[in-house]
């Protein structure tokens, strides 16, 4: 009780934070039923670390001097660039002749990793910070972000209503949507620049391994609950809220990494769920 | 009848690689193609090509303007990740009729309803496409074709994975569909049985001979080339 009545009386410390959490949760876990149906989940993987070495490069470059250049692209706006150009080629590059796609993009995901890890090691606030950029802050958001990511969530939400069956259709039946002259291509690109925005806003704010978890575990959670795709998206929604929000409290009151703590809470919910689906069975 | 299909010295094949060429083919509204040939033989690439999926590496591919297609692909393709509804599935074969980002109307729902019922399907409507057996797979591939209400409908051998009893059941819905409708049917099937009992003209494709012969059943049906073609002592009787 003491637990939870200080965490109370510190709401001005949390409140920014556990917004930016929510939303993150929420169109993650939205858009991650995508990333999992498509077995992209790696893709996505790729991109998070692609955001992150964005993120890394752009205090690299401000460390190094080159703060005008920073200024004009700073850590979010390279982020984007980065992760839109791999999530572009991801989207329009899918046979690698010779290896398999998964191989390329295991590619994106080491060089990406050992890329912040080098940039980490160079920029002048040094290891602290790239931790962050990788495991996630508890103590504190941007303010912009405040605002930044509940437009941008709200904004990803109305395209994806506007073109829901056509996402569907591309993603489950891709022959058939060429066949009926869907734009097939324009499609999945805009599927996957929608994941790959959320991807760069959400790792800047919260790091890379909570907006992996939020964007894989939900998802799969709520494939094993429920067999109605429109059920699956809402209670992928729920589940990554509740992993978010639940994992920043405790991560806020244990004193844990607070993405650690994320990507815990929402494993367990895919324990959950996977506990739920044995014993109906 | 309508001419749906021209296609005028068409080669065919991937990547620049020609499987077949010199193919010359008309089809027209109300009739029943059945395409037949070994493994491996070029019968999808070709229906790829009539469906404009693949481009033909030479010659031309005439389609009738705004021709709708109804596609009955393997059902194995799909991917058993997604829990699909029988429903779903059957909305997406109205799909041809509705552009993107644009919902469907009542109407089409109606349609689509219609759909479900006259495939026989409407006690799987709720059901997973994953859950059903190869049979009733095929009914509701076939539900969602004609959803599209077609002026073309194109089956990737529709029998492949279902019993003797499903195949005739799917054999006479397919049948049925085609005469009642009036519409055109292209069938690919490795039962020559099937395909002799239900079309009235007939493709005949290798790709290792480069071997193409199309025409109306009784031509192409003679036992003897039919036997050299597969290699085998056949009895169509």
């Amino acid at each position: 009780m003491e637990i939870l009545s200080e965490f109370i009386n510190s709401y001005f410390l949390w409140r920014d934070p556990m917004i930016v959490a929510a939303f993150t949760g929420a169109i993650c876990g939205f858009l991650g039923v995508y990333v999992v149906l498509r077995r992209i989940i790696f893709v996505s993987a790729t991109l998070t670390q692609i955001s992150s070495f964005g993120v890394a490069l752009s205090f690299y470059l401000e460390g190094i001097g080159l703060a005008v250049f920073s200024s004009l692209i700073g850590p979010f706006a390279l982020s984007l660039i980065l992760t839109m150009i791999a999530a572009g080629f991801y989207a329009l590059k899918r046979d690698f002749s010779r290896i398999s796609r998964e191989g390329v993009i295991a590619f994106g995901f080491l060089a990406a990793s050992g890329g912040v890890i080098i940039l980490g090691d160079r920029i002048a606030s040094g290891v602290h910070d790239i931790a962050t950029i990788l495991f996630g802050s508890a103590v504190v958001v941007d303010p912009i972000d405040v605002y930044l990511i509940p437009g941008i969530a709200v904004l990803v939400f109305i395209i994806h209503l506007l073109f829901y069956k056509d996402f569907i259709f591309v993603s489950f039946d891709t022959e058939s949507a060429r066949l009926f002259k869907y734009p097939v291509r324009r499609l999945n690109t805009l599927l996957l620049i929608t994941v790959a925005l959320v991807v760069a806003v959400a790792t800047r704010a919260m790091g890379a391994l909570p907006v992996f978890a939020l964007l894989a575990l939900p998802p799969l959670a709520s494939l094993y609950i429920t067999e109605n795709l429109k059920l699956v998206f809402l209670l992928s929604v729920i589940f990554g809220i509740l992993s978010a929000v639940l994992g920043y409290f405790f991560s806020f009151v244990l004193s844990m990494p607070t993405g650690a703590s994320i990507a815990v809470t929402a494993s367990a919910f895919f324990i959950i769920a996977l506990i739920w689906r044995e014993i109906k069975q | 009848m309508t001419k749906l299909i021209k296609l005028e010295n068409v080669a065919i094949g991937y990547d620049n690689q020609t499987f077949v060429d010199s193919i010359n083919l008309s089809i027209e509204s109300n009739q029943f193609w059945g395409v037949l040939g070994p493994n491996g033989s070029g019968k999808t690439t070709l229906l790829k090509t009539v469906l404009s999926l693949i481009p033909p590496l030479k010659g031309q591919a005439l389609i009738q303007n705004e021709l709708v297609f109804g596609y009955v692909p393997q059902n194995e393709k799909f991917d058993p990740i997604f829990p699909i509804s029988v429903y779903e599935l059957v909305l997406m074969g109205r799909y041809s009729r509705v552009k993107p980002a644009s919902r469907l109307s009542r109407v089409d729902k109606e349609v689509v309803e219609k759909s479900i019922e006259y495939a026989g399907i409407s006690h799987l409507r709720d059901r997973t496409f994953r859950s059903l057996s190869g049979g009733e797979k095929q009914r509701s591939l076939l539900a969602r074709s004609i959803a599209g209400e077609p002026d073309l409908l194109v089956l990737d051998e529709p029998t492949a994975s279902v019993d003797m009893k499903g195949e005739l059941e799917i054999m006479q819905l397919v049948k049925e569909i085609q005469s009642q409708r009036k519409l055109a049917v292209i069938m690919v099937s490795h039962f020559i049985n099937t395909i002799s009992e239900y079309s009235d003209h007939i493709i005949l494709i290798d790709k290792d001979s480069n071997f193409f012969e199309a025409g109306e059943k009784n031509k192409i049906l003679d036992k003897e080339d039919l036997g050299k073609f597969f290699g085998l002592n056949l009895n169509l009787n």
